[in-house]
């Protein structure tokens, strides 16, 4: 007895020390000691002394030190650009597929990372966070590790006040577009000014307003293939004409999403179209109290109005990517990065983090379904998961959809004719489609 | 004989000196061939072909297929006409009340002047982040304090968009950069007058020239190496103008200029094909502009 226990002792460190050297060696390739990861801002993952923990640990467990850089979404394109053209690029990155694989992955500085997904690991994913992180050639530029619904917030307060609580489904979190009209009426009749703007000052956060747009009437933004853009859509147009129309809505061209979340952090505008459940948990990223803005309103959440009452919500997904650098050990170590976050048990922090949801339930045998299970903000914000629509953010072109989008909301907004002007941006962004 | 070797030695002392000038200018040299000459023609070069930031696809010698395009553009036609605009206001502007500013100065004693001359100074030592930020708050269109100011002294009823109206926001930003672009010419102003010959000032005075007249046949005369100065400065800074672009307006509202249109198809539309050569040929455009623009102020100073 004594010796089978010594022996089973001996197979169970001999398994361990196997599958590790095998983990860790999986392409014959002895892991590199030192790798850099570049990580936009997404939830925690910006901020330094969450990531610190996160390193160390992984550290502690793999012997792989990891040097970060943290981006922001106003110039970390540009410094991500201009390393890959010096060839300097990190090894690891930690962003969407819009990045990751319909721009960097499409220009070929990614590593295919389709190795690192069993049949185990497509079962466990969502199908669709998958799907956005594959490039039309199969291969797969980016681990997806967590996922969001991007959504609309407003002022309780200022809501009760205008008696404009009536258009809301609050249970629900959702509302109509002939509701959410009558409230920005009632808004402004009630503060006489304006109660939501439309920003258009530059890309940031313009998930909200394409999402509003093609909700209000059923609109889309591309094809199904994601091979062109499709903003002349007529239901975009009315959209557009019925906003510009609105009391209390502005098209205001000196505001991007953040400059509008603080706007409605500080109670001026009402409502805000740039808004997820980091934002809830952390109104302005202020660190104040959760679901309040600055003046103590309550904040809630809401699906985008649409004639239905169901809208289709702009999806976001986070994951991690490899650049190939040419150096093995290097990309060896980055893999080993990623299945230690993405694919372990390990994976829960990663996903706590970010403070959003993960793209998988479970992970190697963890239970992720509960990972916000203490976090009643969290469990409600599932009601919206339901409406995450298509992500075609991966179509062709979209970093110049993007500036075309908002210069064409700033030509309408002052004025300019609705079809032509997206008729004409619209064929600028299917032009950069084109390749 | 002597005459000879004296010949000699001189021209062997001057080829030392020579030498050890050169020797001097080297670091500086290496660097001005280094980061300015040898990326000029880099930048030319690249003009005339599709290159991009992406290694993978092949880059090709395309002529003038760039400049041809830029004509074409109407987004770079925009830029360049707002690039003019902000020029042709900015750099009379600035001239011409840096040398108000400096000549009433000038007149105070030591302890006003140089605090005059630092309240002028501060916005160009000030960093022009820091600057920008303090001018979108009171910009800001919800509580910006020009809109406070006027709307509650009844000279408008509405806020006024600053930043996000065209009407407004190119004038906006030259009301930036004239701030921070007239210090330097204050001092240098300040400077020159303090070298004007003052015997010529007293001889002109004696043969009964008026202050006016002194300030423009005498003053403004011996100034003008210092005013050629200025002006091609400040030419070359309202060409160059981006910063407050980017912080401010990312070119929108009308507010789109050549160096912010070179930044930006260099480094955000990267999956265009050849942009990299369609910025550098836009940079190409933007030098020889401020190269005749600079020459023609060098002609007029010397004509002066």
């Amino acid at each position: 007895m004594k010796h089978t226990k010594k022996i089973l002792a001996l197979v169970l460190a001999l398994s361990m020390v196997f599958t590790l050297c095998a983990f860790a060696q999986a392409d014959g390739v002895e892991p590199a000691k030192e790798i850099t990861l570049w990580t936009y801002p997404i939830g925690n993952w910006g901020n330094e002394a969450t990531v610190n923990e996160l390193m160390s640990a992984f550290e502690a467990d793999t012997g792989i030190h990891v040097t970060v850089e943290y981006l922001d979404y106003t110039n970390g394109d540009d410094k991500v650009n201009s390393a890959l053209t010096a060839g300097e690029g990190p090894d690891l990155i930690m962003e969407g597929p819009e990045r990751l694989v319909a721009n960097w992955g499409a220009n070929g500085y990614m590593v295919d990372i389709s190795d690192l997904f069993d049949d185990t690991d497509k079962a466990e994913l969502i199908p669709a966070t998958l799907a956005a992180c594959t490039h039309t050639s199969g291969a797969i530029y980016e681990y997806p590790v967590v996922m969001t619904a991007h959504c609309m917030a407003i002022n309780k307060n200022a809501f009760e006040q205008a008696d404009a609580l009536q258009y809301l489904d609050l249970e629900n979190h959702t509302w109509t577009t002939e509701n959410f009209f009558k409230a920005v009426q009632a808004l402004y009749d009630t503060f006489g000014d304006t109660v939501a703007a439309v920003f258009c000052a530059g890309q940031g956060g313009d998930q909200g307003t394409r999402a509003l747009i093609n909700n209000l009437y059923g609109g889309t933004f591309t094809n199904a293939e994601h091979t062109a853009y499709t903003w002349d859509d007529p239901k975009n147009v009315q959209a557009i004409s019925e906003l510009l129309a609105a009391d209390g809505i502005a098209f205001d061209a000196s505001l991007q999403g953040g400059d509008e979340i603080a706007k409605f952090y500080q109670g001026v505008l009402k409502m805000a179209f740039c808004w997820n459940i980091a934002q809830q948990l952390n109104p302005n990223t202020a660190n104040g109290p959760a679901e309040k803005t600055a003046t103590g309103d309550d904040i809630v959440f809401m699906s985008f109005p649409s004639e239905t009452g169901e809208s289709s919500l702009q999806g976001g997904i986070w994951g991690f990517g490899i650049f190939d650098n040419g150096d093995e050990a290097r990309i060896a170590a980055a893999k080993q990065f990623i299945k230690y976050f993405c694919d372990s048990e390990h994976t829960a922090d990663a996903v706590k983090a970010a403070n959003y949801f993960a793209c998988r339930d479970t992970a190697e045998g963890t239970d992720l379904s509960g990972v916000w299970a203490d976090n009643a903000i969290m469990n409600e914000y599932t009601k919206l998961m339901p409406y995450l629509g298509d992500y075609y953010q991966v179509t062709t072109g979209w970093a110049a959809c993007r500036t075309a989008w908002w210069n064409m909301l700033q030509k309408v907004g002052e004025g300019a004719d609705i079809e032509a002007t997206i008729a004409e941006y619209m064929a600028q962004a299917n032009e950069a489609a084109a390749g | 004989m002597a005459n000879g070797a004296n010949h000699k030695l001189s021209r062997t002392l001057q080829r030392r000196e020579d030498a050890t000038g050169y020797l001097f200018m080297l670091p500086s040299l290496i660097f001005f061939v280094g980061f300015v000459i040898i990326p000029m023609f880099i930048c030319i070069f690249m003009s005339l072909t599709n290159a991009n930031m992406h290694a993978s696809k092949e880059v090709s010698f395309i002529g003038l297929q760039n400049f041809v395009k830029l004509a074409k553009d109407k987004e770079f036609l925009a830029a360049l006409k707002n690039t003019f605009i902000i020029v042709l206001v900015s750099v009379p502007v600035v001239c011409l009340f840096s040398l108000w500013v400096a000549s009433v100065i000038y007149n105070y004693n030591g302890f006003a002047l140089s605090a005059f001359r630092c309240i002028f100074y501060l916005p160009v030592v000030t960093g022009s982040v820091a600057v920008t930020a303090v001018w979108k708050w009171m910009y800001d269109n919800y509580s910006g304090i020009f809109n406070i100011v006027l709307k509650e002294t009844g000279i408008i009823e509405k806020n006024i968009n600053w930043l996000g109206n065209s009407d407004y926001a190119l004038w906006c930003i030259i009301l930036i950069l004239l701030t921070t672009s007239v210090g330097q010419p204050i001092v240098l102003y300040v400077s020159a007058l303090g070298n004007v010959d003052q015997t010529l000032v007293e001889a002109a005075k004696v043969d009964g020239a008026t202050d006016t007249q002194v300030f423009w046949r005498i003053k403004w005369a011996q100034m003008m190496p210092t005013t050629l100065y200025i002006l091609v400065i400040t030419t070359i800074n309202s060409f160059q103008c981006f910063a407050l672009i980017q912080l401010l307006t990312k070119g929108g509202a009308g507010t789109n200029t050549v160096m912010y249109y070179i930044y930006y198809t260099a480094f955000k539309l990267t999956e265009q094909t050849g942009h990299f050569g369609y910025a550098n040929a836009m940079g190409v455009v933007l030098a020889i502009f401020i190269g005749l623009l600079s020459a023609v102020q060098f002609k007029l100073a010397q004509e002066k």
